[in-house]
């Protein structure tokens, strides 16, 4: 399942930050990967000719096109006349297994490549995406027969090796699995994967001590893996160590569905198969994850000008318009997800943000109150009020308001920040010190400020001697993330502390 | 078979176009001695019209049913009571629950619906009365399952009602599928409702205890529960599985409080930490180490999840290692549990499939959600073969499966299945597959008014052979209520004992001789 644009996009504390090993991914087209990877298999793919050998090949699957929407009958029947026409031609009978695979008809799919790798049988594409559909239905012997194929023929290719160490763990071959994922432990570009991998195999074989110093580095890498955190908290639990195994499922919840990408340009060009609104609206989302904004922009448009009924198309445009200063587009989209209805929490949040950015500070309120009828738990929105409500001098509203978020997200951290800074200001910095206390792990870029907070709620206790310690931490950490503002701001406190 | 021996019922899920999720849910029944004649008579939840423009007048809906069984030597044969009884309900009916809340020594019943539950009060005399505004367990959440048992260990029996979404008719959103064609939404869509738990005061009267018990803090969309003892300390908790959302594993603190547990235990989500549309609950012990195992039915590509239990509470994830994850990777599951229908001593797994959203290869045709049962066979512990092609016709024939309740239907000594179709027949699997192997059938009775000794855990203690351990129950599954009767398959071994853990904690040790095949305890005629 996709993570909701939303989530991505909304505004959030300063985002714990993303690993660069994963930014790092491969970024070419598929074309580009295919001259570059695979240089003589294409030419050497061999394709079965004889009608003996045609009549053994597996047959190819049987379609009601009919039952496409109007707009693809085309070309899935131009895709499926193709196979049949071209019976000897592995490159057709991929194609249209690509098509099923794209349309999510998977037995479907795995029947079209099996006729292609019948045809050709040196051929990667063809072992490595009938891997995947066999992935999908669980069917992980077979998957990794498949995978080895692939691997054998593109050695280079990084996610089949990824996906050839996960299937051979889910059958359970542990041993073979545990290879894989040493070597890719090994290189940079897969080293989250690999260190998960091995993380996961520990804690199959009850070696939860080696699982958390695997998983822990894995979170490490991808600070918003979300499956890292869960499967870290199943190792503490294992382990007796509760209080850490509650805070690894805090972390979970916090970054749900979040994975580290390895960008996958075989996998990508079987997604353009389709040019249906739900398959646009979800290369939008993966451009909106890449970052490119007017991409991301132009494909949700163009998905909800085949489908305007697209909640979740005209949510996402709310923050994607926002975030280019396109208020009125983001009105419209606003308005428009609001009428559709559903699940639009995130809408109204969304919402609340860009009214925010432009001062509208009793209409971001108002957003923001509906985000919460929406979703009472919605943390980030409860957050946000507060800091709206402290700009109209309500600080206890604003306190409560605060609390509620951590009680909601003990591990959010900006609003946890807020609650302590509400403390001081409310002259109670023993209080603001015990708030504060919490949220001075991780040592990340968002620490600085959190540390020295601590030192000022000190320096109010009286303890001078915690104030210095705590700012001298908060300097050097400043220092380190390229904070010099901030850095230059403490030292001058400290001097004056001193 | 089903209509050749009387029962003839089909639901009726009111289908307008519209694709109201709640179409989709139901049918729920229940196996339960009613009559108290020793044999299981059938209830069966009907459905009717939803929101239709030209809705027929209530009298004019379809109603629940209730057949009673007259089996006689092995010939099965139900007759339609259901006015008699005065339980042909006519609201949009999901599930059904059975227990004797009232210590009264007959079966109640409780039914849920999408709109207001119902409680029938066994008046003894072969009729019931609707007693569920003085009992104080009306509620108008769209209720699933529900399940009897005694948390509190005060001697009744409390009751949880499962709840799903906050869905009504005016509230319908517009979906589609991937192919852009209407279809069902995901439940997603609609916001999750509180589950209920009624504390039974002991007069005929239950206390809604939902926020005071904790169960309030977090919604699920509840579609099926069950109780157990997961951690082994003695009291009871409830397992849910939530459709979209974190199952919850409500672990008893033996105060009056539950705590959820589920994320902590490893059995709310799946290994990538993502919440599973989960519907069926099997609750039992698989591997004969003593302990209740948990085996959820989930939506298709999802794979169903069987959680092993470590005895302290802690479940792990092994649906690939024992041979589940691959065969269950193009189904959509609801009705399932344990039962061991070739009497080998293993329990063995049944699961009704049926989709909620279209199956690709019967796109265009009338009720495009039909999907084959699934039968697996426990192969010492470890590992589950797939035995559907080997079951019999009934495994060939593809509908929209839902509940399943279980009971040894016939008084044969092995165990049937009653299957209820969305849109389609109730179908009754009648087991022959037991073969030679031998089993043995307990019942229990005790003093008070938890007379069946619901939620007591027995050991049947073999020579050469582990103990196999089984709980009075009658909850699990979906929208079910099956057989209280304890059964076991022995396949050659001899039984040398007996132990109860009586509902209250209190340990008693029964003799066992060769020849017994049914046998009823009463408390204090063991040993302590």
């Amino acid at each position: 399942m996709l993570t909701p644009l939303t989530a991505l996009l909304s505004y959030a504390p300063p985002a714990l930050p993303r690993s660069g090993v994963v930014a790092r991914s491969l970024s070419m087209g598929y074309s580009r990967w295919r001259r570059a990877v695979l240089p003589g298999l294409l030419t050497a793919s061999i394709t079965a000719s004889t009608a003996a050998a045609q009549e053994t090949l597996p047959p190819l699957p049987r379609l009601a096109v009919d039952s496409f929407p109007p707009s693809a009958r085309e070309t899935v029947s131009r895709v499926r006349r193709d196979a049949v026409t071209r019976a000897g031609d592995a490159a057709a009978a991929g194609a249209f297994g690509r098509m099923l695979q794209a349309w999510e008809h998977w037995e479907a799919a795995h029947q079209a490549y099996a006729r292609a790798q019948a045809l050709a049988p040196k051929t990667f594409e063809w072992h490595y995406l009938d891997a995947v559909v066999l992935q999908r239905l669980a069917r992980h012997e077979a998957a990794a027969e498949r995978l080895k194929a692939a691997v054998a023929s593109a050695p280079d290719f990084k996610p089949a090796r990824v996906k050839l160490a996960d299937a051979l763990f889910e059958a359970g071959r542990l041993d073979e699995s545990r290879v894989l994922f040493e070597a890719l432990a090994g290189d940079p570009a897969t080293e989250p994967m690999g260190v998960f991998g091995l993380g996961r195999i520990a804690a199959a074989e009850k070696r939860h001590e080696a699982a958390v110093e695997h998983l822990n580095r894995a979170v490490e890498l991808f600070p918003e893996w979300g499956a890292a955190h869960y499967a870290l908290a199943l190792s503490f639990r294992a382990l007796g160590r509760r209080d850490e195994a509650q805070q690894a499922l805090e972390r979970h919840a916090e970054y749900g569905a979040r994975w580290p990408a390895l960008e996958d340009p075989v996998l990508m060009a079987v997604s353009t198969m389709r040019e249906d609104p739900h398959a646009i609206l979800q290369r939008g989302i993966k451009l909106a994850e890449s970052g490119n904004l007017d991409g991301a922009i132009a494909a949700h448009e163009a998905a909800l000008a085949g489908d305007a009924g697209l909640t979740r198309a005209h949510a996402n445009l709310i923050s994607l318009y926002g975030r280019k200063g396109d208020w009125a587009k983001a009105d419209e989209h606003y308005a428009a997800a609001v009428r559709l209805g559903g699940d639009i929490g995130d809408a109204h949040y969304d919402y609340g943000v860009m009214l925010g950015l432009q001062q509208k500070w009793q209409q971001a309120a108002d957003a923001y109150g509906k985000a919460l009828a929406a979703n009472p738990l919605h943390a980030r929105a409860q957050n946000n009020l507060g800091e709206l409500l402290e700009r109209q001098s309500q600080p206890d509203a604003a306190l409560e308001a605060y609390r509620r978020a951590v009680e909601v997200q003990p591990l959010f951290r900006l609003a946890r920040f807020n609650v302590g800074r509400m403390l001081m200001a409310r002259g109670t910095p023993a209080e603001a010190i015990v708030e504060l206390q919490k949220i001075v792990e991780p040592r990340d870029a968002e620490a600085p400020r959190y540390l020295f907070a601590l030192a000022a709620a000190y320096v109010r206790t009286g303890r001078k001697e915690d104030a210095v310690k705590w700012a001298v931490d908060a300097k050097q950490l400043a220092i380190q993330s390229g904070q010099h503002e901030l850095a230059a701001a403490i030292e001058r406190d400290l001097a004056r502390l001193k | 078979m089903a209509a050749d021996v009387g029962l003839k019922f089909t639901h009726v899920n009111g289908a307008t176009g519209q694709y109201y999720i709640a179409e989709q849910m139901g049918a729920g029944a229940a196996l339960f001695d009613y009559d108290n004649d020793g044999d299981l008579d059938v209830f069966l939840v009907q459905g009717g019209s939803l929101g239709a423009p030209s809705a027929k007048a209530i009298d004019q809906q379809p109603s629940s049913r209730l057949f009673r069984n007259d089996v006689a030597g092995g010939k099965l044969r139900f007759t339609d009571v259901t006015d008699l009884a005065g339980v042909g309900l006519r609201t949009y009916g999901m599930g059904a629950a059975a227990a004797d809340y009232d210590g009264d020594g007959d079966v109640d019943l409780f039914v849920t619906s999408f709109g207001p539950d119902t409680l029938y009060r066994n008046n003894g005399n072969g009729t019931f009365t609707d007693v569920t505004r003085s009992a104080g367990v009306s509620d108008d959440f769209w209720s699933t399952s529900a399940a009897f048992a005694d948390y509190d260990r005060d001697g009744y029996l409390d009751l949880f009602v499962a709840n799903y979404l906050d869905f009504s008719v005016a509230s319908n959103r517009v979906c589609q599928d991937a192919l852009g064609a209407r279809d069902y939404c995901s439940p997603r869509v609609y916001r999750p409702v509180p589950d209920r738990l009624y504390r039974n005061r002991g007069d005929g009267t239950f206390a809604n205890v939902t926020e005071a018990a904790g169960i309030s803090r977090t919604d699920g969309a509840g579609l099926g529960v069950v109780a157990g003892d997961y951690n082994r300390d003695g009291w009871l908790d409830w397992y849910v599985a939530n459709d979209a959302n974190p199952n919850q594993l409500w672990i008893n603190k033996g105060d009056g409080t539950f705590r959820d547990e589920g994320m902590i235990s490893g059995s709310a989500v799946n290994a990538a930490g993502n919440p599973e549309g989960s519907m069926g609950i099997a609750s039992g012990d698989f591997d004969a180490d003593g302990d209740e195992d948990i085996f959820i039915t989930n939506i298709i590509a999802e794979t169903f999840v069987l959680y092993e239990n470590d005895g302290k509470g802690n479940l792990e994830d092994v649906r690939s290692r024992v041979g589940l994850a691959a065969p269950t990777a193009a189904m959509t599951g609801f009705g399932t549990d344990w039962f061991d229908y070739d009497n080998d001593g293993w329990l063995d797994l049944f699961v009704a499939n049926g989709a909620v959203n279209v199956v690709e290869s019967q796109r265009g045709q009338p009720s495009p959600f039909r999907m084959r049962n699934q039968l697996f066979r426990n192969t010492g512990g470890r590992r589950f073969v797939e035995s559907s092609a080997d079951a019999g016709p009934a495994f060939a024939r593809a509908e929209i499966g839902r509940a399943a309740a279980f009971g040894d239907v016939d008084n044969d000594g092995d165990v049937d299945v009653l299957v209820t179709n969305n849109s389609g027949p109730v179908r009754l699997l009648r087991n022959n597959q037991a073969g030679t192997n031998k089993s043995l059938q307990i019942r229990l009775e005790q003093p008070g008014p938890n007379r069946f000794a619901h939620g007591a855990w027995v050991g049947v203690e073999r020579t050469k052979a582990n103990t196999l351990w089984r709980r009075v129950k009658t909850d699990g599954s979906y929208l079910s209520a099956s057989d209280p009767r304890l059964h076991f398959g022995l396949a050659s071994s001899e039984v040398s004992g007996i132990v109860v853990q009586w509902p209250d904690g209190q340990r008693e040790r029964f003799a066992a001789s060769k020849s017994m095949r049914s046998l009823t305890l009463r408390r204090g005629s063991g040993t302590r």
